[in-house]
């Protein structure tokens, strides 16, 4: 395997992000708005006396760990992929000796290290104003980062696999666009899982959705059973299984009839 | 009527490059549903919780939303994509395309204003009347309050053109800043109103980026509390923005230096 290629590959893709690190860093505040309105209305909503026993204080501390989850999760490279597909930068990809998805995965570590670099100096200022609070026994915590890996696996190979629909038609990135917008309303983003109504907390615990964002950060909070938490984590490798398989056979089949000019 | 007639042609300009593609319709009326799907699940999951929040009832909320909606659609029927073209990465300020805006006979800034539109955000106006009819049906509305209402609506409008002219004049002195997008994250904030937000946020809504004026007081309006002064004040503070608006759009086009082409 050659490593060394693909560490040149993460210097020089960070390299030429950094040189628009406004860019990227008006994109993450973008990004770090939704889960930001839904912890104030919460909280305003929490007032003294709580909700579905999670006070205010504890609403700010879900969402303040959510905004870094969904940040760390959020797979922006499957956005760029049907563009490097329809517009022929797949040529050069092909032509290296080394898998083509380490240049996406070289483009996801650029990209989270920018644009975690604007982020968590804006939850932490966020935190000293807000005051979250939360108590986390280290156990929690270890389930949460092995979860937090899983659901980073899980949103980005989700989302290739929708890419890779670019093989076929050019409007894939419509279903983008739908998947952002269950991942707000079925991950925790909208409202924790624990606070849907019941269809749609039915729907939340069954899609894959909830395991991409939500379900990392409902792990670190006490009300979390231990069934729960262990149920949540085989739907989330089943899940992932399921995503990398669609992505092998996408993949496969999409490059027999990939036929792009330009590059 | 020369200006009427000048934006008539616009429009039919704008309309002949969108219609060549079609299938953007049905990519947008995607976008618009989802917007609108994501806006009225969440509002009814957080009132599946509580009976009101912070005052405010499902009803009264439902309708701040049908007016969050319907301003960001007029954001996006003219607004938006004008000051685009102008401001923002690879556009004509950093390009120098802008010398082509600024050789032509018609007044500057009527022409960026007016010069772009997005005739499929009329999808989004009239998903977000229809959420404002939903909200208010089975309520009765009075005549002044509907009177009331769309002052309201003007002053809200010529809020957001203000805030947008004012950050698109600002990348005369800095073409890299993407303060539109900023524009737009922070629009988010408007789609409740600002009394739940803390009061240092509530103070940056009011005095930075007016949020309450774009739509708290609408919804305020048109759901018949008596906010008679409130709308005056922000019409007032909406014709004020405008006017130093246009003052820093002027100073910024003195500044414009070209680029080379």
């Amino acid at each position: 395997m050659n490593l060394r290629g693909g560490i040149a590959l993460i210097k020089g893709t960070w390299a030429s992000w950094m040189q628009y690190r406004a860019f990227f860093f008006v994109l993450a505040f973008g990004w770090m708005v939704p889960p930001l309105v839904s912890m104030l209305v919460w909280s305003a909503a929490a007032g003294a006396d709580g909700i579905g026993g999670l006070s205010q204080a504890e609403f700010t501390a879900y969402y303040l760990i959510l905004i870094l989850v969904n940040q760390i999760t959020y797979a922006q490279s499957n956005w760029t992929m049907g563009d490097v597909i329809r517009e022929g930068g797949l040529n050069t990809w092909l032509l290296r000796p080394m898998p083509s998805i380490f240049n996406v995965l070289a483009s996801e570590c650029a990209g989270k290290v920018v644009y975690m670099a604007f982020v968590t100096p804006v939850a932490v200022l966020l935190a000293l104003v807000l005051r979250p609070e939360i108590t986390v026994s280290p156990d929690r915590l270890a389930l949460a980062l092995m979860s937090l890996c899983l659901a980073w696996a899980l949103r980005f190979l989700w989302g290739y696999w929708l890419a890779l629909l670019a093989f076929w038609t050019p409007r894939a990135d419509a279903l983008l666009a739908l998947q952002d917008a269950l991942v707000f309303l079925l991950s925790g983003v909208a409202a924790p899982v624990l606070l849907l109504p019941g269809g749609l907390q039915t729907a939340a615990r069954l899609l894959p959705f909830r395991y991409m964002v939500g379900f990392p950060v409902e792990i670190l909070f006490q009300n979390a059973g231990v069934g729960e938490i262990l149920s949540g984590l085989l739907f989330q490798v089943f899940w992932l299984a399921a995503a990398a398989v669609l992505c092998r056979v996408l993949w496969k089949a999409g490059l027999r009839r990939y036929a792009a000019v330009g590059g | 009527m020369k200006w009427l007639r000048l934006i008539r042609t616009f429009i039919v300009v704008s309309a002949r490059q969108e219609t060549a593609y079609p299938i953007n319709f049905w990519i947008s009326l995607l976008h618009a549903l989802l917007n609108l799907g994501t806006g009225v699940i969440g509002l009814g999951v957080i009132f599946s919780q509580v009976d009101t929040l912070q005052g405010w009832a499902f009803a009264d909320t439902l309708a701040l939303m049908g007016v969050f909606l319907i301003v960001s659609a007029l954001r996006g029927l003219f607004i938006g994509p004008g000051m685009e073209t102008v401001a923002g990465l690879g556009q004509e300020v950093m390009t120098g395309a802008f010398d082509f805006v600024l050789l032509r006979p018609v007044h500057t800034q009527f022409l960026i204003t007016f010069r772009t539109w997005r005739l499929f955000s009329l999808v989004d106006l009239t998903l977000g009347v229809g959420v404002l009819v939903w909200a208010m049906q089975g309520s009765q509305i009075e005549a002044a309050a509907l009177l009331l209402f769309a002052v309201a609506l003007l002053a809200a409008v010529l809020a957001v053109y203000a805030v947008l002219l004012a950050m698109t004049a600002l990348t005369f002195w800095s073409p890299g800043l993407m303060l539109g997008w900023v524009f737009d994250a922070i629009f988010q904030l408007a789609r409740y109103p600002v009394s739940i937000y803390p009061p240092w946020l509530r103070f940056l809504l009011t005095w930075c980026v007016p949020v309450g004026v774009m739509t708290t007081i609408p919804a305020q309006a048109i759901t018949g509390e008596n906010v008679l002064w409130p709308v005056m004040g922000a019409l007032g503070a909406a014709l004020a923005l405008t006017v130093g608006a246009s003052w820093l759009f002027s100073r910024g086009l003195r500044r414009y230096s070209s680029a080379s082409s």
